[in-house]
């Protein structure tokens, strides 16, 4: 893969990018009459909120040239520490689990020297242990300040879209108006230049791998809070969810490109075929299948250097 | 200073010996000794025969799963193989003579391997996200349809190979030793051996020397996909009716076992032994579990730690 010095392309967005969603949308409004309605949409915007806010923390690490499997669990753990402490602590204790997380998970990858896919997969595997040791069956009670902070509404609009445009308000200056934006894609194009450079990769890398977790913790409270219990198991599917949308969104898996705005209309993407399969009557099972295919689709459009992991 | 440094040399060389040696042998080792005093009773031949049976799944799937990992690639799809091999043999969707359902669910493996392979070397995609989409669609696809038609009874012959014994000793371990020795053997006599070894310790170096790389990852996962066609062989007719939940663990136990098997990523070691002694350990560190009262959460923790320490340990050096 030749490397190339025009602008435009650390972004990696593509016409098929912009072009799918916006199809998906106006076949869906063809088809379905009330996918155009203010409480699907609405409903939309709340299904897909928590997947958003994962991606971008995604997309950190996609950036450097890493990947976390871990944010699913993480996900789960966060719902079931939020039914499960002291209310007074719940958020904090969240987050201080999500930034453990990542540490350990930077620590393994940078220090340890450990594959970022198996050292997520293994942390992925240890929090779901975790979070079903926590709280093994669904249930409990969310404290009311944090449900409130799913379902309150501001204007008739609700809660949902604040979380989603704070994410990509807080993912954009990161990374297009910092200087620790800036140096991840330095890292993700050559981690050797970039060190030679002078940027301690390892920090970098690091703080990457914590910002994706805290991501799926934050994720976690709003799901906690939209579902009002702990599940251990919810956060499942989001590992695999995150890592097509963000694929879907241009983001090269191989690190170095991908932007924010990829990231919100991959998630779109996502989100529309889900709320699309629903509307239309497909089975939700078939709805995993076509995740499978799509991210076959997005993955095959991005032909790396190495042949296996 | 010789000296000094004569016993250091001599020290560091052993460390080297014991830590060249994979994880697997001191694990089972330990493992046993544990359970031999905490829990007599299981290291007695009846269940430790018992116990090699329930490995034997997992054992087979071992070998795939170790071969693509020695060509520094990652085969996830085993579940999604298994669940449909699964669906495929007990859900009566397909009328047809029991040898034919099993030669259909062989060329299945072939293709699903082929298709993995295509993806990984052709349009180079990671390999990691390649296979668990496979598992996913699959997976997807096996559930959808079971709406429709729920798993049923195993094949007489399946359940022929999974229960029976002979004298004490049961049939489904000797299939993985059918599949293992000749593999085993194949992979230190033949040129794909050295070829193998040659892009795991230097993929690069590989590539530019003239391997048949690409040819060589494709064998590998299609074997892969059909060991875990045979995997699913074997547990179905252990189990003796489908499921849904079948060869669940399956994908990430068989990593686990190869990397305690002491196969690592872009070092070319690993032999054949290691990750099916693994596999044993593995199994019977899940029966030691349960017989101390530890259930799944403890489990999926332990298994977590353990592929974590397993991986530092081996690439520190």
């Amino acid at each position: 893969m030749a490397v190339s010095i025009s602008r435009s392309n650390r972004s990696g967005l593509r016409p098929a990018t912009i072009a799918l969603p916006a199809l998906l949308f106006v076949a869906l409004s063809f088809l379905s009459p009330a996918f155009l309605s203010v409480q699907n949409l609405s409903n939309i915007n709340g299904q897909i909120a928590a997947l958003l806010i994962v991606s971008l923390g995604q997309l950190a690490v996609a950036l450097i040239g890493g990947i976390d499997l871990s944010v699913g669990a993480a996900l789960s753990l966060t719902t079931t520490i939020i039914v499960s402490v002291n209310p007074d602590f719940a958020l904090a204790a969240a987050l201080f689990a999500g930034v453990a997380i990542g540490l350990v998970n930077g620590i393994g990858v940078t220090v340890a020297g450990v594959h970022p896919l198996i050292m997520t997969m293994a942390s992925m595997t240890f929090l779901q242990g975790l979070a079903l040791l926590i709280h093994p069956v669904p249930g409990g009670t969310v404290p009311d300040y944090i449900a409130g902070l799913a379902w309150t509404s501001a204007s008739g609009v609700p809660a949902a879209f604040f979380w989603c445009a704070g994410a990509v308000a807080i993912a954009s200056f990161l990374l297009s108006m910092t200087r620790f934006g800036l140096r991840l894609f330095a890292i993700g194009a050559s981690q050797a230049s970039a060190a030679r450079n002078g940027i301690p990769v390892k920090w970098y890398s690091v703080g990457c791998y914590v910002i994706c977790s805290v991501a799926a913790t934050i994720a976690g409270i709003f799901i906690s809070a939209r579902v009002s219990a702990g599940d251990a198991t919810v956060g499942a599917p989001f590992a695999l969810d995150s890592i097509t949308a963000i694929a879907m969104g241009g983001v090269q898996l191989a690190g170095g490109t991908g932007s924010v705005a990829g990231v919100v209309l991959g998630t779109i993407t996502l989100g529309l075929l889900t709320n699309g399969m629903n509307l239309v009557g497909i089975s939700p099972f078939l709805r995993t299948a076509a995740t499978g295919v799509l991210l076959l689709l997005a993955i095959s459009m991005q032909r790396r250097n190495v042949i296996g992991v | 200073m010789t000296t000094h440094s004569l016993p250091t040399a001599a020290c560091r060389s052993i460390v080297r010996l014991f830590s060249s040696v994979p994880f697997a042998y001191a694990g089972t080792a330990a493992l046993l000794a544990f359970a031999y005093v905490t829990r007599p009773a299981l290291v007695s031949p009846v269940l430790l025969l018992l116990i090699v049976r329930q490995a034997a799944p997992l054992a087979i799937a071992v070998l795939g799963q170790s071969l693509c990992m020695r060509v520094l690639s990652l085969d996830l799809s085993i579940g999604g193989v298994i669940l449909a091999v699964s669906y495929i043999l007990t859900s009566g969707i397909l009328r047809l003579p029991e040898p034919i359902l099993l030669t259909i669910c062989v060329l299945f493996g072939v293709a699903v391997g082929a298709v993995n392979a295509f993806l990984i070397t052709r349009i180079r995609a990671s390999s990691v996200i390649v296979t668990l989409a496979t598992a996913l669609i699959l997976s997807g696809v096996v559930f959808s349809f079971s709406q429709l038609r729920a798993p049923g009874e195993a094949p007489t012959i399946l359940r022929y190979l999974g229960q029976t014994k002979i004298g004490i000793m049961p049939i489904s371990p000797l299939v993985w030793l059918a599949l293992f020795v000749p593999l085993a053997l194949f992979l230190r006599m033949s040129v794909f051996g050295r070829y193998v070894d040659a892009i795991g310790a230097n993929p690069r170096a590989a590539l530019i020397s003239g391997i048949p790389y690409i040819r060589i990852v494709t064998v590998a996962h299609i074997l892969s996909s059909l060991f875990a066609v045979f995997s699913g062989f074997v547990l179905v007719g252990f189990v003796g009716a489908g499921s849904l939940d079948i060869g669940r663990d399956l994908p990430l136990s068989s990593l686990v076992a190869v990397i305690l098997g002491g196969v690592t990523f872009g070092s070319g070691k690993g032999g054949s032994l290691g990750p099916a002694v693994a596999a044993f350990m593995l199994t019977f560190s899940f029966n030691l579990l349960t017989s101390l009262g530890i259930g799944e959460p403890g489990k999926l923790m332990l298994q977590g730690a353990i592929i974590a320490l397993a991986a530092t340990r081996r690439s520190s050096h």
